[in-house]
């Protein structure tokens, strides 16, 4: 059943521009239909069972499920302060010539496949440092997701695609922000870095509201006026920043507190960014870690997202462009890939060794995959219903793949995985229970994610 | 100005012609003046504890940021504040509107409300500018932005809406679809977006036809290109545009037609006969059709036949003024959303087309009753704070980067006239201020971009830096000639337009005795964390 619908799909998306509307009539019509297969139901329902047994009985039937998958997380948020890296991949990396290769079958494409340090876990020729580390990886190889247009993808996948309820859901990035909040460090919760200009991205937030919006920094760099002007000594720093205060503090006792807030914590937040602007100084990086991380613009930029952690920002995105391969996918993606490689290696050898994977979840993902079928530019069009992901840290079990594609990879065989799953898997792994949890949007309560989704157990540690 | 019972004739002249001779009897019966039938319809909805009104101060303030874009003066408060006559409120209401501040003030609103922040181009500016100076009412204005001309030079800057929507900007193709969706919602507070493929999913009245009547005429333009001004022209449109809904593959066809109005037929011309101006291949000049589908889509969008048109303006305007739209968001005007007040909006709708969509006359109504002179301080004393919608209190506004930028400048001021470069410094505001491209600007969205700039930008800090006549100078010699707490009422007059507390006073007084070795160092401190401070950020 799954294997024809999903089958289906693939052949759908051998004609991939005029089965846009097709898909859309499809995702339109039934209502989120890959997130209910039959598997899915089932296994739900085993987990019912489970946590009625465990007496969780208090609370109604979904909700069961939620009590029995938090029981192995010590309450909403765990003490220690967790963080994020979440590498976004721009226009769709193709599964075939990274996480899940193909080789010698007809949409396998030229690269071959190479042993990595997992035993059995095979990655492509052209990831050779990440397979030095995949003991600390975990792939999901079979994600299926239902948007194949960047212009709403992009969006969707790093929603989350929860149910429509009306509302503009936060960025995964600004959802932590909003749960985890600054930390201890005090800097921006959620930054970004990524080519081109920067800026303050606060639509990233939907409706959590402008504050837990991205702080871009174009090029790596540090954003304008970061440096405290001549002008001003620290203590006159201080000084002005004391009287602002005190006069916010005045105005809010008779009005709306949330303007006062909102000023208050940008000000705080640029006063802590304007102390580590040492960050950006690239003569700080070391000769050694530039070789690493290579010294093209993905690579400073991972760099610069290593600072960043270090530094204690919660969630640190860094954005890589140019991966949309409708023409010459495989030139692309040699060309492209060793750039990703090097650098998201590195990153991940890094956090390993300082310990840092304990506390530290680590994200790397696209919009969608690529297609099975080569087109006749050479090139891969987008994909959603086969393609593969990659994580790790906090929460995380590592060296392992969950889920898989068939012989071709043009269709998930046994469990799918939605991008809700993901969702669910990923603040469950930082410690927040997105089955028990709600946000509050104004009174009205909207789940965390996809309601017809769940966490994924395997991939939890 | 006109004196009010002239204003008031008027109008009812106006309203005879529009509503037929019955029912300005009916009206002349009710001679109910426009602000006290606002402020009972809104007094009709909600009857629990409201704020007390804004005192003189609080008012000044307002009246000044909505009306000329900037905070007083100390003078122009102080002049307020001491005028001791009964219709003073009225007396500077109209004197605002008056003055050269007033139509650069709504340029400004309606530039950052139409374009969104997606580009600015002094042609566009100049017609904004000289629509605003002549007062030009809104369905005029209206229709050069659906069908601008290009034989005005003052006013054929409105292409510019369009152009800047059709030019292709990096990977962005041709934005027909975005030109289409703004048009619904700028101008018949509708966002079609969603039914441009299918009919709604959620809001009944949004139909794909809709949008499709609508975009057609769009999809038939293009930007001329042999003209440096802004200007769009037409191609020929013989047939109906064919589109099918993703979920029923039906076949439809619509000609250009504005949501809820008839379709507009497309006359069929003998071959040769079609063009006025004939399209010229060598040159690749367009043509000029005799049917000109955007001339006819202006005449329709803003006939009276088109009840949303009126209304979408009325609650923008009552946005601007109050802060909050009575239909909330502003372009989801639709049955299941209606507005918070229905009779109200029904009522300044109907006013809006009696008057003849004059902007400058509604504005001073709006500001001239009771709900805008509402104050916005709450006590807690009496519970929780009321839900926006009520009125209960003034719904604070976020002051937009124009309005920042007038306000720093006369705050801090006056500044000589080459004291800085006023072109960039007004940019970097607008940079450090603005919200990002094609988001309305309708939250108060602080960010760290906006703190880092007043706090490190060069130009900004030299602005409370002491030079002649400026206030951190004027603050220096007045402690020094009356003492700290005359500083402090100046300093506190200067920046929120209104006195000081006694403890504010105090803190003053305490801090110019702590740093008596460097005052002028002091109150650029002082001015900096007050120009920095929410109270100033909101037009409350």
């Amino acid at each position: 059943m799954t294997r024809r619908r999903s089958a289906n799909h693939a052949a759908a998306s051998a004609v991939q521009h005029s089965a846009f509307s097709t898909r859309h009539l499809q995702t339109g019509t039934q209502h989120s239909p890959l997130c209910t297969p039959s598997e899915h139901r089932l296994s739900r329902r085993k987990l019912l069972g489970g946590a009625a047994v465990a007496g969780a009985a208090a609370v109604g039937g979904s909700l069961g499920l939620v009590d029995m998958l938090a029981a192995a997380e010590s309450g909403a948020i765990k003490k220690k302060h967790k963080q994020v890296l979440f590498v976004w991949i721009d226009g769709g990396m193709s599964q075939y010539e990274s996480w899940d290769p193909k080789p010698n079958t007809k949409f396998g494409g030229p690269f071959r496949a190479i042993p990595t340090s997992v035993p059995g876990i095979h990655v492509s020729e052209l990831l050779p440092h990440s397979a030095k580390q995949m003991h600390h990886l975990s792939l999901v190889r079979g994600m299926c997701t239902k948007d194949n247009a960047h212009s709403s993808g992009v969006g969707r996948i790093q929603r989350g695609d929860p149910k429509n309820r009306g509302v503009v859901y936060p960025f995964f990035g600004s959802a932590v922000a909003n749960f985890l909040g600054q930390g201890p460090s005090g800097l921006p919760p959620y930054v970004l870095i990524k080519p081109g200009s920067g800026g303050f991205l606060y639509q990233d937030a939907g409706f959590l509201g402008p504050k837990y919006g991205a702080l871009a920094f174009g090029d790596g760099k540090p954003p304008e006026n970061l440096l405290r002007s001549e002008r001003v000594t620290t203590a006159d720093d201080d000084l002005r920043n004391d009287l602002r205060r005190r006069a916010n503090a005045r105005f809010a006792l008779s009005h709306r507190a949330e303007p006062v807030e909102a000023m208050d914590f940008v000000y705080d937040t640029a006063r802590e960014l304007m102390k580590r602007g040492d960050l950006f100084d690239e003569a700080n990086f070391t000769a050694k870690d530039r070789e690493r991380y290579g010294a093209g613009e993905f690579g400073r930029h991972m760099l610069l997202g290593r600072k960043m952690l270090e530094a204690g920002v919660t969630f640190v995105k860094v954005t890589s462009y140019g991966w949309d391969t409708h023409g010459d996918n495989f030139n692309g993606h040699a060309n492209i890939m060793p750039k990703f490689d090097r650098a998201f290696a590195a990153i991940v050898e890094d956090l390993a060794e300082r310990g840092m994977l304990d506390d530290v979840l680590v994200i790397c993902l696209s919009e969608f995959g690529r297609t099975p079928r080569i087109n006749g530019h050479v090139g891969r069009d987008h994909y959603p219903e086969a393609w593969s992901l990659v994580t790790t840290g906090t929460g995380i079990r590592r060296g392992i793949t969950v889920g898989k594609t068939n012989e071709l990879g043009t269709y998930v065989s046994g469990d799918e995985y939605d991008i809700g799953h993901l969702f669910h898997t990923w603040f469950a792994a930082l410690g927040i229970n997105s089955k028990g949890v709600e946000y509050d949007n104004h009174g009205q309560p909207l789940p965390l994610a996809h309601d017809d989704c769940f966490p994924i157990q395997e991939l939890l540690a | 100005m006109l004196a009010t019972p002239c204003r008031l004739l008027g109008w009812f002249v106006c309203a005879c012609v529009a509503l037929g001779a019955s029912s300005s009897l009916l009206q002349a019966a009710d001679a109910e003046p426009l602000t006290k039938r606002i402020d009972r319809l809104i007094d009709a909805k909600y009857s629990g504890p409201r704020a007390a009104q804004a005192d003189d101060a609080e008012l000044v303030r307002r009246t000044y940021l909505d009306l000329v874009g900037r905070v007083p003066t100390v003078a122009e408060v102080r002049e307020y504040l001491n005028d001791k006559a009964g219709d003073k409120r009225t007396k500077l209401v109209d004197r605002l509107l008056a003055s050269p501040e007033h139509p650069r003030r709504m340029a400004e609103a309606f530039h950052a409300m139409l374009m969104e922040r997606r580009g600015e181009h002094e042609e566009w500016t100049k017609f904004l500018t000289t629509a605003f100076e002549k007062n030009m009412p809104w369905d005029e204005l209206a229709r050069h932005l659906v069908d601008p001309r290009d034989d005005d030079e003052a006013l054929r800057g409105a292409a510019f809406f369009a152009v800047n929507r059709l030019s292709k900007v990096g990977q962005q193709e041709t934005d027909y679809p975005g030109l289409t969706r703004d048009i619904g919602r700028l101008l018949l507070g509708k966002d079609l977006a969603c039914a441009q493929c299918h009919n709604h999913l959620f809001i009944d009245d949004y139909k794909q036809v809709d949008f499709q009547g609508l975009y057609t005429v769009f999809l038939n333009t293009a930007i001329r290109t042999d003209e440096k001004f802004p200007a769009v022209g037409e191609n020929l449109m013989t047939k109906p545009i064919e589109f099918m809904s993703v979920f029923e593959k039906k076949p439809l066809a619509t000609g250009p037609r504005v949501p809820g109005l008839k379709e507009i037929a497309i006359p069929a011309f003998a071959k040769g006969e079609e063009y006025l101006t004939p399209p010229d291949r060598k040159t690749k000049q367009m043509g000029v059709p005799k049917f000109s589908p955007l001339q006819e889509l202006a005449r329709q969008i803003t006939s009276r036949d088109n009840r949303a048109f009126r209304e979408n303006i009325a609650n923008r305007m009552w946005w601007l003024a109050m802060g909050r739209g009575l239909v909330d968001p502003l372009d989801q005007m639709h049955a299941a959303n209606p507005s918070s007040h229905t009779e109200l909006l029904t009522l300044l709708a109907d006013e809006m087309l009696a008057r003849k969509y004059d902007l400058r006359g509604s504005l001073r109504e709006l500001v001239l009753t009771d709900v805008y002179a509402r104050g916005s301080a709450w006590d807690a004393k009496n519970g929780g704070r009321p839900e926006p919608a009520t009125y209960a209190t003034a719904v604070a506004k976020p002051l937009s980067a124009e309005q920042m930028y007038h306000s720093y400048l006369a705050a801090s001021g006056p500044h000589g006239e080459n004291a800085h470069d006023a072109k960039a410094l007004r940019e970097r505001f607008t940079k450090a201020f603005a919200n990002p491209p094609k988001e309305p600007e309708i939250e108060f969205a602080p960010s760290v971009k906006a703190a880092l700039f007043l706090s490190n930008d060069d130009e900004v800090l030299r602005l409370t830096v002491r030079h002649e006549g400026n206030l951190v100078d004027r603050l220096t010699a007045i402690d020094k000639e009356k003492g700290a707490d005359a500083a402090a009422e100046e300093l506190y007059l200067a920046v929120l337009a209104r006195k000081p507390t006694t403890d504010e006073t105090a803190e003053v007084a305490e801090l110019v005795k702590k740093y008596k070795d460097n005052r002028p160092q002091l109150f650029g401190q002082l001015a900096w964390a007050l120009l920095s401070s929410t109270e100033f950020c909101l037009n409350h």
